[in-house]
């Protein structure tokens, strides 16, 4: 975003205009030196391309280009390397590009630029001492040091209208936008978004399904919009997961909670899980006992949920009754989710809060 | 198509404006690449190479030298300066015409295409590395031929040309030995020890024991190189320069990064204020920004609950006595926390978004794959760190 605002800064000077060449790279897609080569030669349109072929082998290519690279000087048109996803760059083999673009810009050829973006903090770190020799240290960090306030300005500012055809409306819906933000529930929800995070991209999350609700009908926000986008954002995905399991599901899972609970972390097998349950069921008359094979079925289909785990990979050697296996659930999770669960019997509640059968 | 084309960027339009103020003077001289014409306190291994040269040039003999030293300290530079300085007494009539040819391994996309780049370089012709190779050896190892000129070959990054069979390295270190080769090798690299760690005996007998090692530049030398480059120029403090090479010398020693430092530094200055001289604050900015580690900062302008997560992982080690903890139990121990701050508790798949965030940044090391609650959670940085961070405000 910055870059991009600052090269387009730059072009709109007349003698930067024709006078730059930009080479965009992104390490997701130049996964090693050869094809970042490729589109370096490219997009620079030396004159071994063709159309958009490239034509020779990789040694022949990096000759070339480093040639073209080593004849120009203060008179050739200066270039623009940027490096997206630099940490991957640092992976290459020997990491044989960067030690070159780093030397050319550090000797009397080509003017070249080269500007690496990045989210990890330590990235010289991975750099090979003679690269990092040549890498100019310059680090321009951009933390997130805004403040709430400026928080909710910015909110405010990307939902009003600039530059509408309809006056009118504009105005009415940027007088709205501006009541709803300072309303006291909008508020809190954007409190707790910014105490999660402090990136736009999440504010940006928050919005997008408020905006999306928008109708005919529903002309304008309102307040409980933004709770209604906010509580979707902020769902636990494994609580929600365990609101669509059965009641026979749901005893194994507590079942497992007080097994991890007793031998502290340890792993368990199905015949562990089953003897807990049927402790549990054949003392409660409310709950009904259900056989071993449909017991099974359902400790598969917690599996299958990837609720709980194997220990080990390996699934043929070992019977599936005695496969040792984890718990993926943290019990504020389990307990949380049976406050809400609709119609669960009192007997499980209260199984599932004391560890006494 | 190939063998037609010519590499090259196209010409800018318009000119060049000059530097005008000091100060864009002084920061042309600066730049790494503006090598001035002699190097500052490298005279006497500028001696050493020269002499060394000059008599195999003289007697129509080959040999070899290992040139080591960490990055930085003018190796590159130096060779170049008396290849320099040979070319013009040959130029002059003082010594036999010679031929300089430079291969860097870290230029070629794989150790045995070093043969392809000499043969081109010699005779202009393309081909393939396993032709290139015989054309070589015939080149150099058959007893007629026509008397040739000394060939100087200049290896830089020499531990790139390793291979499994270290045929490379000793097909070029054999080379010199023949009679009729007349080859001079330097071969560059950063280790001194490269030749008894990675090289075979057949190899590094054949390098010889003709070595040179680049010690790393002291701070009377970066001071003195800074110096060198501002004469006639009124523009560092004294004391500025000193405190730049002071601290790059506690360092590295690395001449490229005390050219870094100064750039910078006056970019500062120009920025900043309106005086001509760049002052020792300029330089300790410079240096501040160049240097210090941005971890602490990076942690202070987390999110609330990112900071109560950095805090929540600090407690559980200091718990366990550990330097690594399951998520789970830094679940548990963060929901300790936000009740213990009052703030309402985030979500697991937040908390998890939030670590994955950290971990991202590097703040954190965690486990790869699908563990989710078993995933192992370290700390990148130290846990008196976070604490210090944490504690400032």
């Amino acid at each position: 975003m910055l870059l991009k605002s600052v090269l387009e800064e730059v072009k709109k000077s007349d003698s930067a205009q024709n006078n730059i060449l930009v080479v965009h790279l992104n390490g997701l897609l130049q996964t090693d030196d050869r094809l970042a080569l490729h589109e370096i030669t490219r997009q620079l349109h030396l004159e071994n391309t063709v159309g958009d072929m490239v034509f020779g082998s990789f040694a022949e290519n990096l000759q070339f280009l480093l040639e073209a690279l080593r004849s120009g000087d203060e008179t050739s048109k200066p270039v623009i390397f940027i490096l997206e996803e630099f940490d991957l760059f640092a992976q290459h083999r020997g990491q044989a590009l960067l030690y070159n673009l780093f030397d050319v810009s550090q000797s009397a050829q080509t003017p070249i630029c080269v500007v690496g973006i990045t989210c990890r903090l330590d990235v010289t770190e991975l750099l090979e001492k003679r690269v990092r020799s040549r890498f100019s240290h310059r680090q321009l960090h951009l933390f997130n040091n805004i403040s709430f306030m400026d928080y909710v300005a910015l909110c405010i500012s990307y939902l009003s209208l600039r530059d509408f055809p309809d006056q009118d409306f504009a105005s009415r819906w940027n007088k709205n936008i501006k009541e709803v933000v300072e309303s006291a529930t909008v508020r809190d929800v954007l409190n707790r978004q910014f105490t999660l995070s402090k990136d736009v991209r999440g504010l940006l999350m928050l919005l997008t399904p408020v905006i999306c609700d928008l109708s005919l009908a529903h002309p304008s926000i309102t307040a409980s919009d933004f709770v209604e986008s906010f509580k979707s954002l902020s769902t636990d995905s494994k609580s929600s997961m365990l609101h669509g399991l059965s009641i026979l599901e749901l005893c194994l899972i507590i079942a497992m909670k007080h097994l991890t609970d007793i031998y502290q972390e340890e792993p368990f097998n199905f015949e562990m899980v089953y003897s807990e349950y049927l402790k549990f069921a054949q003392q409660h008359a409310s709950v009904q006992v259900f056989d071993k094979a449909v017991v099974l079925k359902a400790f598969e289909h917690l599996v299958a949920l990837e609720l709980i785990r194997p220990m080990d990979s390996r699934t043929i050697r070992i019977q599936k009754e005695y496969r040792l296996m984890t718990l993926l659930l943290h019990p504020a999770q389990i307990l949380d989710t049976l406050q809400k669960y609709p119609n669960c019997p009192t007997d499980i509640k209260h199984w599932a809060a004391s560890s006494f059968t | 198509l190939l063998s037609r084309a010519t590499p090259r960027i196209p010409r800018r339009s318009g000119h060049l404006t000059s530097p005008e103020t000091a100060l864009e003077k002084a920061r042309t001289r600066l730049h790494v690449a503006a090598v001035p014409d002699s190097l500052p306190c490298r005279e006497k291994e500028f001696e050493d190479i020269y002499s060394f040269v000059e008599s195999k040039v003289l007697d129509k003999t080959g040999g070899c030298m290992y040139i080591s030293g960490v990055p930085g300290t003018g190796k590159t530079a130096t060779v170049r300066e008396v290849i320099r300085a040979l070319q013009q007494a040959s130029d002059s009539g003082h010594l036999a015409k010679f031929t300089f040819i430079e291969v860097n391994g870290m230029q070629l996309t794989e150790p045995r295409q070093a043969y392809v780049r000499i043969l081109k370089e010699l005779t202009g012709q393309k081909a393939t590395a396993n032709h290139a190779c015989e054309l070589l050896d015939k080149m150099f190892c058959s007893p007629k031929g026509p008397r040739r000129d000394t060939i100087v070959l200049l290896v830089d990054e020499l531990d790139l040309l390793w291979t499994h069979k270290q045929d490379v390295m000793y097909n070029i270190f054999d080379w010199p030995s023949k009679t009729r080769a007349q080859l001079v090798v330097l071969a560059v690299a950063n280790t001194m020890d490269l030749p008894e760690r990675i090289m075979m005996k057949r190899v590094s007998s054949r390098l010889g024991l003709t070595r040179m090692t680049f010690h790393p530049y002291n701070f009377r030398q970066l001071e003195q190189i800074v110096l060198s480059r501002m004469t006639g120029l009124k523009i560092f403090d004294s004391d500025a320069v000193q405190l730049a090479a002071r601290k790059v010398a506690a360092v590295s020693g690395d001449a490229r990064r005390v050219l870094d430092i100064c750039r910078r530094a006056t970019e500062i200055a120009e920025a900043n204020t309106s005086s001509k001289l760049v002052h020792i604050t300029h330089v300790d900015a410079a240096l501040k920004e160049m240097f210090s580690s941005s971890k602490i900062l990076a942690i202070q302008n987390l999110s609330t609950q990112e900071q109560l997560f950095m805090r929540a992982i600090v407690a559980e080690f200091q718990h366990s006595g550990l330097e690594e903890a399951e998520f789970s139990k830094l679940y548990t121990q963060h929901l300790t926390l936000c009740r213990f701050e009052g703030v309402p508790p985030p979500s697991a798949s937040e908390l998890n978004a939030i670590c994955w965030r950290l971990a991202s940044s590097r703040l954190l090391l965690v486990e790869e794959g699908r563990l989710d609650l078993q995933m192992r959670v370290r700390l990148n940085v130290s846990s008196s760190d976070v604490m210090c961070a944490l504690k400032e405000e």
